[in-house]
């Protein structure tokens, strides 16, 4: 057994490449070669409409963006962004996805109804929300019936984000209460079954099996969710264009105008990278905080 | 491996083997690609009538969405896979003109040149290169119910700053949810076209006829702004389309508001009694009912693989009898050809008829490459004195001294 | 059995998710609300309510439009098609960088997870110009390529398959199993939970995906929905509401249909029983 175990340990294996080949190609072409386009791209003055003249600026770009006081605004709106809704929007879909997790009657009805968000598209709930939001809209409505002078929601720069915030919270949590439930199925029953017998209270159940049997699942939903809010930008360009007095101004956002009404797209891909190595540097602080380790022998 | 993942891969396969089939298919005509953003229903009747004219070209149209729209034609111009002839707007425009994108139309638009309203748009350096479609202003629309209940004079608008205010001084007082003066909100792009009017009404411009410097921090400038916040104290500060709803709703006084309402307007709020003006000018003796112009214009590109189709088609597109027929279909743009509001159309519609005499003092921005970052620090700045985070007098200078530096810093790139 | 009966509670949930379902379905009652009112009205405070009317009048202008079925049909099979591609390539990458050892696997899978993280903005125009290049531009590859893998799937199959128990691939491996046939024949069956997501998340970004079928394809014949949609009922200045609604709905349904058929795939207990086997 011993014997066997160390030879399949580090052998290179043919099955591993024949699962992996064709894949790696398609990644090649289509994903690692335009991000080196775009990171190449970084280094230069480029601008799409004139590739021709292109000047390679050294770092230039990225100490541009360093000293650029609006770089630093969106960074810090993207961040609050983050910060704000990740635990939220977290919390929501795993109290959700606990929730439907076991048979009840209705219980598809409740899951496509949380899910319901996901299946518009962004634009379209972007425009709604922005309808909601407005001075004579539902939400102001109901902040004058329960007594309170409602805020300017959209047009106040101190509410702004917040609003775009809650939204986010509100779409997204469905689509993270599904990832969930597939995490939670893959606990076998029995644990439960044998915990159950050793007495454990539904809560002692959560701490010491669920939540711990979940943590590949809960990294993956906090990455993917940070990588995600990191680049917050349809919301932001639909319902508020940045405003007000920047206050929704976004790290993509930023990078976007850059590169689409300023035609700087070096300096764009500048900014895309300084966002990236933050993000990469934030999924590294959740792997090592949740301690999860490669694959095992 | 189970059923399921066969026909997955079965499919996978069979889709990598379709995959390269789609696209047009080829034509023995000679073809001129347009790129443009009107409904197909709108564009297409002018499209038969230039290939009934012109029965040697095969136009093949697409129609690009507003949304992400420039990311599509920049995406084009990056690779070298160009339309032939591309609708651009008028903001968009000197950024592909200055940057040597687009092909020279100096000498073929000369001899139009005096037949086209703001033909200025189109030149860039000294150079034109394309050509202007169809222009549009803003101009004031005023709810005549409202006026009449605030004890106003309904036979004519407010012509001036003063009856503009008193008007929406009464409106604001009616209460019920009623706003005098729709003021916009800061957004981008939209914000500058409703305080610059006033600007320019009052005599107040942007650069200086050099175009190196700003000539932005003025008397008549800093009254406009004035003016403006004056009149959000007595309305309703929103966005564009808010404030169109209002508008429509009959919730709203007055506002500065586009074309884009004579379409909204019989469908969504058709028994609405309004009128559209002039923009008020300062006074009954000086200034003009300035207004904003804008519009499309038609453009080959440098990489344009059919160039005389390509003005064929702009050279057609342009003239008045097709512009005229686009603009009745679409009625949020007027062409640019000098005399279309002779047309019996627009003479049988007054409300439509003001936007184009509008059009008479309506001032298109500067063509210079860093326009844009220009029109981004006056809204700034303005939305900022919105806001109360500035006085007027620390906008127009801070916004003055923005575009100073952009006007000094920026140079054309060479093609 | 009895033991299985009494770990399961009963089920008092509904009454606390009850109301939350509510507020997540109230903008969607706005949305149907919207899509059969006359008019292209935007008109969002409840006001509107006191003026409801009825009308199909929306869903049938969409309908009616010629090129609405080709569009349709583009949507379904590109998004078909992907997430056929992301549900292959996602579980053979995933399980190999799950539980196979090899020089760089750490990197690969740091690579995977990098690929999702810099903006699609910046990568629009370098996967242009590649698509360009290879003269694929204007074709449903353009279309389907680039997506055919996908980061994503990779991850959450990667992720699931750690969660998995190694018993039975060990067994088998035991019994002498070749790793393909380990893989095809126990592995997969496993993963369905975790296929089950990436499908229904491949066929939701691709049925509602804008911007690469936008800039990639120029033909009217290679048009998908969102862009066919935007292309009825969002003007420069103004958005017909009643049109855009109408047609967010149309398209609304595969995807909730693809979520109900998928979701059942996330049933309880599909692990159980397999260990004793």
């Amino acid at each position: 057994m011993t014997a066997r175990a160390a030879k399949r340990r580090g052998r290179f294996e043919p099955a591993t490449w024949i699962l992996l080949s064709p894949w790696i190609l398609a990644l090649i072409v289509f994903v690692a070669y335009p991000f080196g386009f775009s990171f190449a791209l970084s280094f230069y003055d480029y601008s799409p409409l004139n590739p021709a003249a292109a000047k390679f600026l050294g770092l230039a770009n990225y100490a541009e963006a360093l000293k650029d006081p609006l770089f630093w605004t969106a960074l810090k709106n993207t961040l609050v962004f983050v910060f704000g809704t990740i635990p939220f929007t977290t919390s929501l879909a795993l109290g959700l996805a606990l929730g439907l997790k076991r048979a009840f009657k209705g219980r598809d009805f409740y899951r496509a109804g949380f899910f319901l968000p996901t299946v518009v598209s962004i634009v379209v709930i972007s425009l709604v929300w922005k309808g909601l939001y407005a001075p004579e809209g539902p939400l102001s409505a109901l902040a004058q019936s329960l007594g309170l002078v409602p805020p300017r929601w959209l047009l106040d720069p101190n509410t702004a984000l917040a609003s775009i915030m809650a939204m986010d919270v509100w779409a997204a949590s469905g689509y993270y209460m599904v990832i969930f439930l597939a995490g939670l199925q893959a606990i076998p029953e029995e644990l439960y079954e044998a915990a159950a017998l050793e007495g454990a209270s539904s809560w002692q159940r959560l701490r010491h099996i669920t939540l711990p049997m979940l943590k590949p699942t809960f990294l993956f939903v906090l990455v993917v969710n940070s990588v995600r809010s990191l680049q917050i930008f349809t919301e932001v360009f639909v319902m508020t264009g940045g405003g007000p007095l920047h206050s929704t101004v976004t790290s993509v956002f930023y990078l976007y105008e850059q590169a689409f009404y300023k035609f700087r797209l070096g300096y764009a891909s500048a900014i895309a990278y300084l966002l990236f190595s933050l993000t990469l540097l934030l999924a590294f602080v959740q792997v090592k905080w949740l301690k999860l380790e490669g694959p095992k022998s | 491996m189970n059923g399921l993942m066969k026909g997955l891969l079965a499919s996978s396969v069979m889709a990598l083997l379709i995959t390269g089939c789609g696209g047009a298919p080829k034509s023995k005509k000679e073809t001129v690609v347009f790129w443009q953003f009107f409904p197909a229903e709108q564009i297409q009747p002018v499209l038969d009538e230039f290939a009934k004219q012109n029965p040697d070209l095969d136009v093949q149209m697409e129609q690009l969405t507003w949304q992400s729209g420039l990311e599509k034609i920049t995406a084009a111009t990056a690779a070298g896979n160009v339309p032939d002839l591309c609708e651009l707007g008028s903001t968009w425009f000197p950024r592909f003109a200055s940057q040597g994108a687009l092909a020279d139309w100096s000498d073929s638009t000369a001899p139009l040149a005096t037949g086209m309203v703001l033909a200025d748009m189109a030149r860039v350096n000294g150079k034109a290169y394309g050509l202007p479609w169809v222009v549009g202003t803003r101009a004031l629309f005023w709810n005549k119910d409202l006026f009449a209940k605030a004890g106003l004079d309904t036979s004519k608008a407010p012509e001036t700053w003063p009856e503009l205010l008193e008007a929406s001084r009464k409106i604001n007082a009616l209460g019920g949810g009623v706003a005098g003066y729709g003021v916009n909100a800061g957004e981008r792009y939209v914000l500058f076209k409703k305080f610059m009017p006033y600007g320019w009404g009052n005599g107040g411009t942007l650069l200086t006829p050099d175009g190196k410097g700003s000539a932005f921090d003025s008397r008549a400038n800093l009254e406009a702004l004035d003016f403006l916040l004056t009149l959000g104290k007595n309305g309703r500060v929103d966005k564009q389309d808010q404030l169109d709803e209002a508008f429509m709703q009959g919730k709203l006084g007055a506002q500065i508001s586009g074309a884009w309402l004579f379409r909204k307007i019989p469908k969504q709020a058709p028994d609405l009694r309004y009128g559209v003006a002039l923009v008020p000018k300062p006074a009954t003796d000086h200034g003009t009912h300035a207004s904003f112009a804008g519009g499309e214009l038609l453009a080959s590109f440098a990489k344009s693989k059919n160039p005389t189709g390509a003005w064929r088609l702009a050279k057609f597109l342009a003239s008045r009898e097709a512009a005229l027929l686009l603009c009745k279909a679409n009625q949020s743009v007027q062409p640019a050809v000098v005399g279309a509001v002779a047309d019996a159309y627009y003479q049988s519609r007054p409300n439509e008829a003001v936007m184009v005499e509008q059009l008479a003092s309506a001032v298109p921005t500067p063509n210079h490459p860093a326009w844009l970052d220009m029109e981004s620090a006056i809204e700034d700045e303005v939305e900022k004195a919105l806001y109360g985070k500035e006085t007027a007098a620390t906008a127009i200078t801070n916004a003055s001294k923005r575009i100073d530096a952009l006007a000094k810093t920026t140079e054309p790139a060479a093609r | 059995m009895s033991v299985a009966r009494s770990v399961q509670r009963a089920p008092k949930a509904p009454w606390l998710l009850a109301p939350l379902l509510l507020t997540m379905l109230v903008p969607f009652a706005w949305m149907l609300f919207l899509s059969v009112q006359p008019g292209a009205g935007g008109d969002l405070s409840l006001h509107a309510l006191s003026k409801a009317r009825f009308t199909l009048e929306h869903y049938a202008e969409l309908l009616k439009q010629s090129a609405f079925p080709r569009y349709l049909f583009n949507s379904l099979f590109v998004a078909t098609v992907v997430v056929g591609g992301n549900v292959l390539t996602g579980a053979m990458v995933g399980y190999a960088l799950a539980r196979k050892r090899f020089f760089g696997n750490r990197a690969l899978t740091w690579g995977v997870i990098a690929t999702l993280m810099v903006p699609k903005q910046v990568l629009m125009i370098p996967l242009y110009l590649v698509l360009a290049k290879l003269h694929l531009l204007n074709t449903y590859a353009a279309l389907i390529l680039p997506f055919f893998v996908d980061a994503f799937s990779i991850f959450l199959v990667r992720q699931y398959v750690m969660q998995l128990p190694h018993e039975l691939e060990d067994a088998a491996r035991v019994d002498g199993a070749g790793e393909l046939r380990i893989f095809a024949t126990i592995v997969l069956p496993l993963l369905r939970p975790a296929l089950a997501v990436v499908a229904i998340n491949g066929f939701l970004l691709n049925w509602n995906s804008f911007l690469f079928p936008l800039i990639f394809t120029d033909s009217d014949k290679l048009r998908t929905l969102p862009v066919g949609l935007a292309l009825f009922a969002q003007g420069e200045h103004a958005v017909d509401w009643g049109l855009l609604m109408a047609g967010s709905t149309i398209s609304a349904v595969p995807v909730l249909l693809a979520f109900v058929v998928f979701q059942r795939q996330i049933i309880e207990g599909i692990t159980a029983g397999a260990e004793k086997g």
